[in-house]
């Protein structure tokens, strides 16, 4: 994949780029490039074209364009209106866009190829996410403002690049959570496309209140309460299926989501019950204590030839446990590694350590793939 | 004594050894104070002035082996001893057992765990001289349970910082085959059981190599694999009178315990020699079963690294063993067809070889994890809340119920 490293950065659009007329430098039969290259050899062209303004290439300056286009924006819209498209797009590949704005879903691999292409050229440029311009250039229908919304989200996902990106919350992040790869989301692993799932999420939260136990276990159907065995109350919710251990302090500890906001949003559940229930209940101090997941190298591992080499770091003691337990230094996380290829990975207070353990660990693991 | 004494009553340096009526005592010799009678531990005060103080006071106190300390000490002795283990490991565990004293979470302990301590020092002393001992067979003589005993020892790995290499699986056989009590014809080992013990440990191990090569030692808890390793070798030896003999009845001749995975062990070691079988001609016309390819391992151990590169692939298979293989069959095939077997009939082609736990089909099939959309800051209605509260009558009904039931339990017996 040819690189642009000389290329000057500047604001792209490259959902515009396949549908630009003939009279373009573009060549429009080559669909082997990505519309990034299509876009950047368009630009070579215009390079009196750089916008003045650029608050995408100051690292600390968290990449989001304004709603209001600026002058690069209105510019460039201008140029592109010269070249004007009119409505159609049918032939646009929309496919990277959020759902409410494309009229087909395109396969994800698509997007992840896309933003690894992305990614490479970033190593160069400070750009790291693309804005979508003004409304009138994306497909009918679409309105402006939700798209300027959106727009707000581009955040550099790029942990290397820019690292104090706020996010806003009040938009609907969701459906461009799956365009900007932020790496907690959906890393793009270099090494293989496996990625780790997570399969349960321990966190804790503090009601700040005494609570009376026994009137909980008395008022709520999904409550068990057995002090001789255990001092706290033991309460189930179905959706998300999770459980949760509520002491008479007020403390509270959450267990079995599979992700960090259902695990927030069962926390949130388990309070409203005990606030329904009398107790002046309040959600103070949500954190997440630990994470587990778990993955398939789909290949068979030497164990006792991992133990060997990584003898500092492993324990294999197969008269106790069959697998071996590797206990990385950084990230702080313990994987427990079997001889089917199966990976557990626990200790993580972050998604992204996680996922950075598995990369360090697959190379070892391959290392070990033959007898 | 000349060297740092001082007299308590006149502070002087001069004090002179002499003895009265044979015991000797330190003598200032400015005031004439007795300063010490005979040689006894002194407190660190006291230690300049050489005075005799109790035991409690002394430095011998100061060294801190208390007496839990020292019992335990005596254990590791003791233990050492009963395992036979060379001298220099008994001077080896006593010190990790008092390195790990020095911790304040060991001197906390409780005693149960202070006991599998014992256990623990010996293991990891044997461990790094690579001699074979078994945390069963530790587990056994301290009576301890193996959840404590692995518990304790993790622990212990950790708190010292220690590199503690795996057991040493050539030598585990060496001790465990000479522990089966086959070498000599007695009331429970008929004559045609007995067998040399030279060739059975060779061929032991020999089955055991090839069990580690195909992935059925990684994982596995190592014993049961040379159980049913040496009762093949055993039974291939003279296959004839002892084909008849199951592997409980074996190991009950042989006076070892049985381990329950040994005979599944047995059924994999089995197919894995089954398949090594079909890649030789002459085998492969025999059509052999479990029971009969044990006549055979003798050839098979033989030509045992060739056969299992033949007879099994990687993952990422090579095409020269395809092609290697096909031409092989080609000829066979030739072969077999003049013998009358049906058309097309190859030698198997090669099976992955893959550990036993992967070759299964999965219990049950893992479910695609969803791609969910939560937010946490979803609303939450009052209905879904609802839904887990009891109502009054539920309640009431609720606690009725449980006083019922405490007033059963809580009914006397009759006299």
């Amino acid at each position: 994949m040819p690189s642009a490293p000389s290329r000057a950065p500047r604001p792209l659009a490259y959902w515009v780029i396949p549908q630009l007329p003939t009279a373009d430098p573009l060549p429009m039969d080559e669909e082997t490039e990505t519309y990034l290259e299509l876009y950047l050899d368009q630009c070579a062209v215009q390079d009196d074209f750089v916008p003045p303004r650029s608050p995408l290439f100051s690292p600390v300056v968290p990449y989001v364009y304004t709603p209001n286009p600026s002058n690069p924006e209105t510019t460039f819209n201008s140029h592109l209106e010269s070249k004007e498209t009119s409505g159609n797009f049918s032939s646009v590949d929309l496919s990277f866009l959020p759902d409410e704005l494309t009229q087909e879903n395109k396969d994800q691999a698509v997007i992840r190829s896309k933003h690894e292409t992305e990614e490479n050229s970033e190593t160069q440029s400070q750009q790291s996410r693309l804005p979508l311009p003004s409304g009138q250039d994306v497909g009918p229908g679409s309105d402006s403002s939700s798209l300027s919304n959106s727009r707000s989200h581009l955040h550099p996902g790029d942990a290397n690049s820019i690292q104090s990106a706020p996010a806003k919350p009040n938009c609907n992040s969701s459906p461009l959570a799956s365009i900007t790869p932020m790496t907690p989301m959906t890393p793009v692993s270099e090494c293989c496309g496996i990625v780790p799932q997570l399969q349960n999420i321990v966190s804790t939260v503090n009601l700040a209140c005494k609570l009376d136990l026994k009137k909980i276990a008395l008022h709520a159907k999904n409550a068990e309460y057995n002090p001789k065995r255990f001092a706290a109350v033991i309460m189930r919710i179905r959706e998300p299926r999770t459980t949760a251990l509520i002491f008479s302090s007020g403390k509270m500890v959450c267990t079995g989501a599979k992700s960090e906001e259902q695990s927030r949003l069962a926390a949130r559940k388990y309070a409203r019950v005990v606030q329904k229930l009398g107790f002046p209940a309040r959600f103070l101090d949500f954190k997440i204590q630990n994470m587990v997941g778990s993955c398939d190298v789909r290949f068979s591992i030497r164990l006792e030839g991992l133990v060997l080499t990584h003898q500092q770091f492993s324990s294999y003691e197969p008269e106790l446990f069959p697998g071996l337990i590797y206990r990385m230094v950084k990230p702080r996380i313990v994987l427990l590694i079997f001889v089917s290829g199966k990976v557990v990975l626990t200790g993580a207070k972050e998604r992204s350590e996680i996922y950075e353990a598995f990369e360090n660990i697959y190379p070892i693991l391959k290392g070990f793939r033959k007898a | 004594m000349p060297g740092g004494g001082r007299c308590p009553d006149c502070g002087s340096t001069e004090l002179v050894e002499d003895s009265h009526y044979s015991q000797s005592q330190l003598v200032c010799s400015d005031c004439g104070c007795v300063v010490t009678e005979g040689v006894l531990t002194t407190t660190f005060s006291d230690e300049g002035n050489l005075r005799e103080v109790t035991y409690s006071r002394s430095t011998g106190e100061n060294e801190q082996v208390s007496r839990s300390e020292q019992r335990g000490l005596r254990r590791v002795r003791d233990l050492c001893r009963v395992l036979q283990l060379p001298p220099t490991f008994e001077d080896t565990a006593v010190a990790y057992y008092q390195k790990a004293y020095r911790h304040s979470g060991i001197r906390a302990a409780r005693l149960q765990k202070k006991e599998v301590l014992v256990g623990c020092c010996v293991l990891i002393t044997c461990r790094q001289r690579n001699w074979p001992l078994t945390m069963g067979t530790i587990c056994t003589l301290l009576y301890a349970d193996l959840d404590v005993f692995s518990g304790t020892y993790m622990q212990l790995v950790k708190l010292l910082g220690l590199d503690v290499p795996s057991l040493c699986l050539a030598e585990l056989v060496k001790t465990y085959c000479s522990s089966f009590k086959l070498f000599q014809a007695s009331p429970s080992v008929p004559a045609k059981y007995v067998e040399d013990k030279e060739k059975m440990l060779s061929r032991t191990l020999q089955l055991v190599e090839l069990a580690d090569e195909t992935w059925l030692v990684t994982g596995r808890h190592p014993l049961p694999v040379i159980t049913a390793a040496a009762f093949l070798a055993w039974q291939s030896l003279q296959p004839s009178y002892r084909l008849s003999c199951s592997l409980a009845r074996f190991c009950k001749s042989a006076n070892v315990d049985l381990p329950h995975p040994a005979s599944s062990r047995l059924q994999e070691l089995l197919a894995v020699l089954l398949r090594m079988a079909k890649q030789l001609a002459w085998l492969q016309v025999l059509k052999l079963d479990k029971r009969s390819v044990v006549k055979h391992i003798g050839d098979l151990l033989q030509h045992r690294h060739t056969l299992v590169r033949a007879a099994f692939q990687d993952g990422m298979a090579e095409m020269e063993t395809q092609k290697e293989l096909q031409g092989r069959g080609q000829g066979e095939e030739v072969g077999s067809s003049s013998l009358g077997l049906p058309q097309g009939k190859r030698p198997a082609s090669p099976a992955l070889l893959l550990p036993p736990c992967m070759l299964k089909p999965p219990k049950r099939i893992c479910p695609t994890p969803t791609v969910s959309t939560v937010t946490g800051d979803e609303n939450i209605s009052d209905s879904e809340i609802e839904q887990y509260l009891r109502t009054p009558q539920e309640i009431r009904d609720f606690q009725r119920a449980q006083a019922a039931g405490q007033a059963a339990t809580s009914v006397p017996n009759p006299p």
